[in-house]
């Protein structure tokens, strides 16, 4: 009997003390909820220390649009897994992809954009020792599919509106790039592109930058052929920026979907797929020493 | 009110004799470890990956942000990512790791998972027989004998349940953090955790939000997820008092809390779906600042729903123990 009792304090009081407990737990949680500015707040912040990374392997961070994120390659590799894997071949020492930061649809105001605020964008190219980089695509012909309405959303939704103009490329592509637009962009579209390798220099000038040229995807069209002479432009005013920083280089990939352009290009006639990128990272590769 | 303590005691000590609570314990004690070391696998595959959560965290987002230009993915789950984006670039741009492995994140994260679900169910394994168990075995005629008022004998097992999910969802709160601290360490009681997001579709008000110690956002979670669990147990007493067997008991709330969990995830176009029980017991998810699963559900809406249903499931319990004819 007397164990009894003890053993019926020691529950009884536990749960108790644990009830009132709860339900205090509660009582805060709904005022903080209910009135969040009254809350207590943590006024100094511990945060974690910086880890910073290895020396011994060679970083990467890949940013850009769906080139880079590999859109159009069935396998999901894209030209950044098969550059990495390259390398380490090349290299014989581990090369570690830090982050794809790529996403569908990105135009290079919005990069801009990103690299000044995003602390994150920010953090990954500051430790990277390669930039790998597409960017400008999205410019050019989004011009050309006449669509500005996305401009006054805030990134977020802009990305992915344009994204979804991406989704049927080949069929809006043919009823409305019209060259006289592309052209027109070309100006602000290169502006916009020199303001991003300078950005990619201020936060670490020593990482090398890999600027991967634009192609035509429309080369085969005979009407949009000559957006060809469009893409090389882009190239050369790219060229204008890169030329004069020793730690960046464009690598080209407009002359592979000329005459390969049926073996190279994915089927929504755009991006490229597998064999495609494949090219695109052998240049990388052969590029870099 | 001298005559309820005994009474109280009474039905502790029947409980505990019954070791219906040492089944609960044994539940959590095989669990628990198993989702620590699912986590630990995670963090270690993560740690193979990423060098810095900062670069891991920015991955995230940018992989979010990818799955929202697809056109396969259903609007509302863009608007969770949405809303997610916003909030994972608010710890980025602060600083602040918002999963971090260590013993009391687990807890937290453990206690969140298990609020819809988990919890229920532990609480059910006290519940669902405390009348209907002894009206199978028989044992309801001894104590409807006894010269005391049928609603005192049924309060003093509503307080015997309330004291025994207290502490089932402190059983719950101290393994998981002693098991996963056995993994992950003991620490991460101070760690800042953001609280006060408001949601405004598929935008994040962020002007509200302030950082917490997580050792006051834990307190805040399992209060929480006491008040779930204490719905699930008034209306297990209903139905305990409701139906004589213990399997149908048991199986008639999980057949209701799961058909909630189901709901929860398909019905944010069938609005009346919030005024069911099941559907309002993620509080937890106001805590987070997570869109809630229909539209126009809040904080005080969930407790009021949850709150309307375990005083109703109380006053059944005792007008029909009260009157039915017991000994049968």
């Amino acid at each position: 009997m007397n164990r009894g009792n003890a053993l019926w304090r020691l529950i009884g009081i536990t749960a108790l003390l644990t009830t009132i407990v709860f339900i205090c737990g509660f009582g805060f949680a709904m005022n903080d909820i209910l009135n969040p500015r009254q809350a207590p707040s943590l006024s100094d912040i511990d945060t974690t220390d910086h880890a910073y990374v290895k020396d011994d392997v060679i970083h990467i961070t890949a940013l850009g649009d769906s080139l880079t994120k590999g859109t159009g390659d069935s396998t999901g590799e894209g030209y950044v897994k098969q550059t990495i894997k390259l390398m380490e071949g090349k290299y014989d020492k581990p090369v570690q992809l830090l982050n794809n930061l790529a996403i569908n649809g990105m135009r290079a105001d919005q990069l801009v954009q990103k690299l000044k605020s995003d602390k994150g964008y920010r953090l990954a190219v500051s430790e990277a020792d390669i930039v790998l980089l597409t960017i400008g695509g999205n410019d050019l012909f989004r011009f050309a599919r006449g669509g500005n309405a996305a401009d006054e959303q805030d990134s977020n939704t802009a990305v992915e509106s344009d994204a979804k103009d991406n989704a049927q490329p080949e069929s809006r592509a043919e009823e409305q790039i019209s060259l006289e637009e592309v052209k027109m962009n070309m100006d602000k579209g290169a502006d916009l592109l020199r303001r991003t390798l300078e950005l990619l220099n201020d936060l670490n000038p020593d990482a090398r930058i890999v600027y991967v040229g634009l192609y035509n995807p429309f080369y085969d069209i005979p009407e949009l052929r000559d957006g060809s002479l469009q893409v090389q432009d882009w190239n050369r005013s790219a060229y204008d920026v890169i030329h004069q920083h020793p730690n960046m280089m464009l690598v080209p990939t407009s002359d592979l979907f000329e005459e390969n352009i049926s073996r190279y290009i994915s089927s929504d006639h755009f991006h490229p797929n597998h064999e495609g990128y494949a090219a695109i990272a052998q240049r990388i590769v052969q590029a870099i020493d | 009110m001298s005559s309820l303590l005994p009474l109280v005691r009474n039905e502790t000590m029947k409980v505990w004799k019954k070791k219906r609570f040492f089944v609960v314990i044994l539940v959590l004690l095989v669990l628990i470890p198993v989702f620590t070391y699912a986590q630990m696998k995670i963090a270690l595959n993560n740690r193979d990956k990423f060098d810095d959560w900062r670069l891991q965290l920015q991955q995230k987002i940018t992989d979010y942000q990818n799955q929202l230009s697809s056109e396969r993915i259903p609007e509302e789950w863009k608007q969770y990512r949405r809303i997610a984006v916003q909030q994972l670039q608010y710890y980025l741009d602060h600083d602040v790791n918002p999963d971090s492995p260590n013993a009391v994140t687990f807890s937290r994260g453990f206690v969140e998972a298990a609020i819809t679900m988990f919890i229920p169910l532990l609480v059910l394994a006290v519940a669902s027989d405390l009348v209907s168990g002894e009206r199978s075995t028989g044992t309801i005629k001894m104590l409807l004998t006894r010269p005391v008022r049928r609603w005192k004998i049924l309060l003093s097992k509503l307080i015997a349940l309330t004291l025994y999910v207290s502490l089932t969802l402190l059983a719950t709160v101290v393994l998981s953090y002693l098991i996963a601290g056995i993994f992950f360490g003991y620490g991460g009681w101070t760690l800042p955790v953001f609280t006060g997001f408001v949601i405004h579709g598929s935008d994040v008000d962020s002007s509200a939000v302030h950082a917490v110690p997580q050792w006051f956002y834990l307190f805040m979670v399992t209060g929480l997820s006491w008040l779930s669990a204490m719905t699930i147990a008034c209306l297990a007493l209903m139905v305990s008092v409701l139906v004589r067997s213990t399997a149908a008991s048991i199986v008639t709330m999980m057949a209701a809390i799961i058909a909630g969990s189901i709901l929860t995830n398909m019905a944010s176009s069938w609005h009346t779906a919030k005024y069911i029980f099941s559907v309002n017991l993620d509080l937890t998810n106001y805590l987070a600042g997570s869109p809630p699963p229909i539209e126009g559900m809040s904080l005080l809406f969930s407790v009021c729903v949850l709150a309307v249903w375990a005083v109703a499931a109380i006053i059944v319990s005792f007008s029909v123990f009260t009157k039915q004819d017991m000994l049968n």
